[in-house]
């Protein structure tokens, strides 16, 4: 488990993150929503170990801080928003990237899971391309790719791994949305856990076990999706009076990803 | 790249399915080639610039006296002088020198994320050659007693120690608790370097005209005056630095993703950026101080092989330091022989052959994958 409570950050002066609390269990997908610049991707980063914070927060019973980059690289793995490389390198190259923790796998096992993981993320043959020349949602799922392979066992040793996923679905057509959301709940299935910043609360809804609502650095509400997404709640959040499950006026087409037949 | 044993079955073979690899995006194959190639050519490149200069010993006589030792009598006894105590620590040093500064630059590219990054950018080159023109002008104020202490090592430990100490000061006004912003360094250092321009100017405009010919021709670089001594003052600082650096390889690969997805992926990222910045600096500042400034190298050859290899540092930084050494070596035979008898300074071979190269390279780079 992910436990972090009265968590703050502070940056440049600013409380973003204030006494914060979540848990995210393996086994399930723990969502994070609320407007832009609520403190979700810092809540993220704070958890992640990448910066500073106050508070509580440990990993399967761990103190983040006190764990070695190395040690947290084999609990869990972390995907950012968007990533830009300096350098030519090819998709197979990057995903190989991830590999590269210290567990000892033969050359063979290691060029499987690469060309598993890329298969995962519905680009097969993509290996020989430069990471560069592909499009953004392509990008985005290249980089998944290395995030998978780096936790590639759910559970190690005995102990869940947590991939954290910041906005995984943010440039990818709908089809590939559903790809992406489908493979965070088959990782939750076989024991690992996920925690995933989401924008779009219909997937949310559709593959969350867990919720957390935040606004202004804080959670307002959190539980599961059918007792956060209320009414009021979207109102008090998002400063947005709608009506969850409502029907748009006739005529009007609209498309959920409820629909879709997996 | 072909390689010299390429008409062997084996060979064709290990090189065609390294090809096969590369095109599925494997390029570690083909990389492990290249660097082996470049280890060939590096002997040969030693052995040709032992062998070609003003004197007229054979190559065979060369090798059968450097392999023999000074005991054969192939060489005469003037040619073996030439051999051992002119060419050879001249050809050492070229290769130590050129490996260094490629290996520095890019190991500088990968620290910042920039294909354009040298060590320039973290102050070395300003530095030392702030500290080569103070001495070169202001050395002859100073007592007596301690100019004749040092000797000739008065203007390599000057320029050594303008490096380091401008390196340093770069890297404290870029770190702030104790993590190190790369982007400040950027900034501070082309503010550094404007500083120490403007003090070497003032230097410049108080010099008499034998001390403006020093400090033009110390600019322009030369591996002129090679000595043993200088190969056994720079060498081990070089190949510490050249030995420390390729153990960043992993950490540089996940840098080029960002610092702090490298931070996920487990690299510690501020001890990695301590490591290359002083190994860095160390070895660039024992090179100029030795051979002064000597251009183009730094950039010039990782990009090549970039566009050959691909940008995995584990091959990257072996054949930069191999494809440097070579480099240098190529274009210290022209500057030696060129005016012979007298010389170029190399400073001036690099730039007006590399510069041209790198720009037809990039022309015909820019529909394939180079950047």
């Amino acid at each position: 488990m992910i436990r972090a409570s009265n968590l703050s950050v502070r940056l440049a002066g600013k409380l973003i993150v204030e006494k914060l609390s979540l848990q995210a269990q393996p086994g399930q997908v723990t969502a994070i929503v609320g407007p832009n610049g609520c403190g979700k991707t810092t809540t993220m980063k704070a958890v992640a170990g990448e910066i500073p914070s106050t508070g509580e927060l440990t990993v399967n019973g761990r103190d983040v801080r006190s764990l070695d980059p190395l040690q947290l690289a084999t609990r869990r793995a972390v995907l950012p928003q968007s990533t830009t490389i300096a350098f030519p390198f090819t998709v197979r190259e990057i995903v190989r990237m991830g590999l590269s923790t210290g567990l000892n796998r033969s050359a063979g096992r290691s060029e499987a899971i690469a060309a598993e993981a890329l298969a995962a993320v519905d680009l097969q043959g993509f290996a020989g391309r430069f990471y560069q020349e592909l499009s953004g949602g392509e990008q985005q799922r290249v980089q998944l790719a290395r995030v998978l392979t780096q936790i590639w066992e759910p559970v190690l040793d005995g102990e869940p791994c947590y991939l954290m996923l910041d906005e995984p679905v943010s440039s990818l057509d709908i089809r590939h949305q559903l790809t992406i959301m489908q493979l965070a709940r088959d990782y939750c299935a076989r024991g690992g856990g996920v925690i995933a910043v989401m924008h779009d609360l219909n997937l949310t809804a559709m593959f969350a076990d867990h919720m957390i609502m935040m606004k202004k650095g804080k959670v307002v509400v959190a539980g599961a999706p059918a007792d956060v997404l209320t009414d009021e709640a979207m109102e008090e959040v998002f400063g947005c009076r709608m009506r969850v499950s409502g029907l748009p006026a006739a005529g009007t087409p609209f498309i959920l990803p409820q629909t879709a037949i997996l | 790249m072909s390689l010299s044993d390429a008409g062997k079955p084996g060979a064709r073979g290990m090189m065609l399915s390294s090809l096969r690899a590369a095109a599925a995006g494997d390029r570690a194959g083909l990389a492990r080639l290249v660097v082996a190639a470049l280890v060939v050519l590096t002997l040969l490149a030693l052995l040709l610039s032992t062998a070609t200069g003003a004197s007229n010993a054979s190559a065979i006589d060369v090798v059968v006296s450097l392999l023999t030792g000074e005991q054969s009598s192939v060489l005469s006894q003037r040619d073996r002088i030439i051999v051992f105590d002119i060419r050879l620590p001249r050809a050492l040093l070229g290769l130590l020198i050129g490996a260094a500064l490629a290996v520095s630059g890019a190991v500088m590219q990968g620290l910042f994320r920039n294909p354009l990054a040298d060590p320039g950018l973290i102050g070395i080159s300003s530095g030392a050659a702030l500290g080569a023109v103070l001495m070169i002008v202001l050395g002859g104020t100073l007592p007596m007693g301690l100019l004749g202490f040092f000797g000739g090592f008065a203007l390599p430990i000057a320029a050594f120690a303008g490096g380091l100490i401008t390196t340093l000061l770069l890297y404290r006004v870029a770190t702030r608790h104790g993590q190190t912003s790369v982007a400040t360094m950027l900034l501070a250092g082309i503010a550094v370097a404007a500083l120490t321009g403007a003090i070497t100017g003032v230097l410049i405009y108080m010099a008499d005209d034998r001390q403006l010919r020093d400090v033009t021709f110390w600019n322009l670089g030369s591996l002129a005056g090679s000595t043993w001594a200088k190969v056994l003052t720079a060498g081990p600082i070089i190949l510490i630095s050249l030995t420390v650096l390729p153990f960043l390889s992993r950490g540089l690969n996940a840098i080029t993703l960002g610092e702090a997805t490298a931070f996920h992926m487990g690299v510690k990222v501020q001890k990695l950026k301590n490591i290359a910045v002083v190994s860095v600096a160390a070895a660039v500042g024992a090179s100029v101080a030795v051979s002064g400034g000597i251009a183009f190298v730094g950039i010039v050859v990782p990009h090549i092989l970039r566009m050959v290899i691909g940008p995995d540092h584990r091959y990257l930084l072996p054949a930069s330091a191999l494809l440097g050494g070579i480099l240098l070596l190529a274009a210290d035979m022209v500057a030696r022989t060129i005016v012979a008898p007298a010389e170029l300074p190399i400073g001036i071979i690099t730039a007006l052959a590399g510069a041209p190269f790198f720009l037809w390279v990039l022309l015909r780079g820019r529909t394939s994958a180079g950047l």
